[in-house]
């Protein structure tokens, strides 16, 4: 069941990333991106005063936050294709061809978000919600930003939570899937009371809210309460929590500029990096940092 | 301890589970129902089970009344002891049963538990499950005095056919009559050899009693100890795996019998033990290992806790001569005197093979394993056996090497292994050993 459920997840996000929608213009970063030769763009016609606060979600096209990567990749100089180019060249084609760059940038680092999972699992011990999870959540971040994504995140876990308590003081007897459906329907209301709560609150984030990267927060809520059913509101906390620490450190890398343009740059080398990286920890066999921790008193003997 | 003894969960998976464990032994292990059939099949005792479902009508044409007074509702794949109601008796007003947590369950309660088993609410990923019903087993009258509200199980790791490791798990009022240690229940850890509890943890941490009692953790001898070995030995022999956790259940009158199989076992056991579970494993992992007796014999000369240190330190320490005269316990239990030399340059007792075989030491069932040795002759395979003697007053049960000292002086060493407690004093009286090296002469004709 929750293959498919993956299936559909992966779809949303493939339309979500490659869908060129309009979205808000960053003055700042265009400032320090900004190079002394002319802008070839118009000039904005919009207010300075709302544009400092708006930030460039850059899983969406926009003219403005294409620009500079784009502009990276053309004054890079290129030799032969074969053997060390042929990705450099084949990414310069595609985006030539109207592929935007950040699409490309996100998808390299994705690999490097996957493999830093991986390892946090192995080399420190931290478990959350599997490799997937994290990841996706990570892409919402970026989408949304992560303080109205975590926000969301803990409305959805309270409703849930306050849901399973109301059933169990009513002793209602419902079964297992039409409660989980009843979960959801608390955690959309939940969501829908943010978003109503936007003309007073006046969060700029709140625009960046689109349905995608809230469907990836529902699924975490749906684990978050799996686990809280099966076993217990602690694990569920840590587990939770773990994802959550993952998913924010994931966002930093997605995020981090001179990694972005690094890896668009050499993109042949970034993945044999990544995956050679993948290759050690998948041999690893020591103790896990964490488990330092747990068996410090037998260690100390 | 060296942290290259620990077992952590990178190498459980990678250099113990997945190597050891078949894909057929795995998927045995996720079921309850399945273990129960392949263990029944090899003779194994299970507790019975009183009725399954495998989907709805089935727990609606249930006649629920006509279960027993006690029983436990389970999922089939359940993880972690979750979704599990025990009950232990009926209701007084004849309106349900009680639970081991005192609390009431009614059969509308039991119909809505099984109905969620169904639906995967406790499997693995929420696939569709299967609800069983089974026989409680109650708790030992040894365990009475230890355990809250719940029955106390025996975790044994066996590996290769040896109990490589063994934990007793006492569930406490916070686990909720549940024996799983993350729960908060209470893990004691178990000597191999003898089956008294050496120490227990707590949340991770030591603890010397019962928690709000005075009652000592420690010192605890589990009845029946070498038929639970056995009971463990075999259901890993049974289920196809070469590395597992086996929970046992002693059983008031049957005596033990096995509740489930875990391919992955959990490795707080090495807290509560004190002990690297990697360095054990490593021990016993090229062993050929015959049969279950032949396992725990292994176990035990391996394995074996060190009790006696403490009334030796009490006692004082011993003093020895480089040569001296040893009685040893052959296999028809006569004793003879042999002379040995103590030598501390030796990890290892070594005994002469023909002095071995006319005590009948050498017979294939005292033979724990066969170590390679290279030598000036080459590669060499020598049988270790299990030597029992007596040196100082003291009884000292310890494997010991065979080889070929006929040409030496003396048929027995005794090494460091088998030393402690013993101090030895190196003045060699050349009297004493003109003297024990004829003895030693007399003794190999």
């Amino acid at each position: 069941m929750r293959g498919k459920l993956w299936v559909l997840v992966a779809t949303f996000l493939f339309l979500f990333l490659s869908s060129a929608l309009p979205a808000k213009v960053s003055a700042q970063k265009a400032k320090t991106l900004a190079t002394p030769t002319p802008v070839v763009s118009p000039t904005p016609t919009i207010e300075p005063t709302e544009t400092p606060v708006a930030k460039v979600d850059i899983t969406q096209k926009t003219e403005e936050s294409v620009g500079p990567l784009e502009k990276l990749l053309r004054e890079q100089k290129l030799g032969p294709v074969w053997p060390y180019n042929f990705l450099k060249y084949a990414i310069r084609n595609s985006v030539s061809a109207g592929v935007p760059a950040n699409t490309i940038v996100l998808l390299l680092l994705l690999t490097a978000v996957a493999a830093l999972i991986a390892a946090s699992r192995h080399l420190i011990g931290l478990r959350g919600f599997g490799i997937f999870m994290p990841a996706a959540l990570s892409v919402a971040f970026v989408a949304m930003g992560p303080i109205l994504g975590i926000t969301i995140f803990i409305v959805m876990i309270v409703f849930s939570t306050l849901f399973r308590m109301i059933t169990r003081r009513l002793k209602l007897r419902l079964q297992y899937l039409p409660r989980m459906a009843m979960v959801l329907w608390f955690v959309v209301i939940g969501v829908l009371g943010i978003l109503f709560l936007a003309p007073v609150i006046k969060q700029p984030d709140l625009k960046n809210v689109s349905i995608f990267p809230v469907l990836i927060l529902v699924l975490l809520a749906e684990d978050f309460s799996r686990v809280q059913a099966g076993k217990s509101i602690k694990t569920a906390i840590n587990m939770t929590l773990e994802t959550l620490i993952l998913a924010l450190f994931s966002f930093l890398l997605l995020t981090f500029s001179p990694l972005q343009k690094w890896a668009l740059l050499n993109p042949e080398l970034f993945l044999l990096l990544v995956l050679v990286f993948n290759l050690v920890v998948g041999k690893y066999v020591g103790l896990r940092f964490m488990e330092y921790w747990r068996f410090r008193k037998l260690i100390n003997r | 301890m060296k942290t290259s003894e620990l077992l952590g969960i990178n190498a459980r998976n990678k250099l113990f589970s997945y190597v050891y464990n078949s894909a057929k032994g795995k998927n045995i292990a996720a079921s309850k129902l399945k273990t129960k059939k392949f263990l029944k099949a090899a003779g194994v005792p299970v507790p019975e089970v009183y009725a399954k479902f495998k989907n709805i009508d089935e727990i609606w044409d249930f006649d629920w009344n006509r279960l027993p007074s006690s029983f436990a509702l389970k999922p089939n794949q359940g993880l972690g002891g979750e979704g599990i109601i025990v009950v232990k008796r009926k209701a007084k007003d004849g309106n349900g049963w009680i639970t081991t947590q005192k609390k009431r369950v009614t059969v509308d309660d039991l119909k809505l538990h099984a109905t969620d088993i169904i639906e995967g609410a406790y499997s693995m990923d929420n696939e569709p499950d299967i609800a069983y019903v089974e026989e409680y087993v109650g708790r030992h009258k040894a365990f009475r005095k230890y355990a809250y509200r719940g029955t106390p199980d025996i975790r044994v790791i066996v590996f290769n056919r040896v109990p490589v490791m063994a934990m007793l798990r006492l569930p406490t009022r916070e686990s909720g009559g549940r024996a799983n240690l993350h729960q908060g229940a209470i893990g004691v850890g178990v000597d191999i050899a003898t089956g008294i509890t050496t120490r227990a943890i707590w949340h991770g941490d030591l603890i010397k009693f019962k928690p709000g009692t005075k009652r000592k953790l420690h010192g605890i001898k589990i009845p029946q100890w070498d038929k639970i070995l056995e009971t463990a030995v075999k259901a890993q022999e049974a289920c196809f795996l070469g590395y597992v956790g086996v929970d046992v259940v002693l059983h008031p009158e049957r005596g033990p019998v096995v509740l489930e199989i875990n391919s992955q076992p959990g490795l707080s056991i090495q807290m509560a033990n004190g002990v690297g579970l990697k360095k054990r494993l490593e021990k016993v992992e090229d062993l050929k290992i015959r049969d279950a007796s032949h396992g725990i014999k292994v176990a035990k000369a391996l394995f074996a806790e060190r009790f006696s240190d403490r009334v030796r330190a009490e006692e004082g320490l011993k003093i020895v001569k480089v040569f001296e005269e040893i009685k040893i316990k052959s296999a028809s239990g006569k004793v003879v005197l042999v002379p040995a030399k103590i030598d501390t340059g030796a990890w290892r007792s070594s005994i002469d093979k023909s002095l071995a075989e006319k005590l009948g030491l050498l017979d294939e069932k005292n033979i724990l394993w066969r170590k390679k040795v290279k030598s000036a002759l080459g590669e060499d395979y020598r049988p270790i056996i299990n030597l029992t003697f007596w040196l100082a007053g003291r009884k000292i049960t310890t494997p010991a090497f065979v080889s070929k000292r006929s040409s030496l002086k003396f048929p027995v060493i005794i090494g460091r292994r088998s030393l402690s407690g013993i101090l030895v004093d190196p003045v060699v009286e050349a009297e004493d050993k003109l003297r024990l090296v004829e003895k030693g002469k007399g003794v190999l004709k």
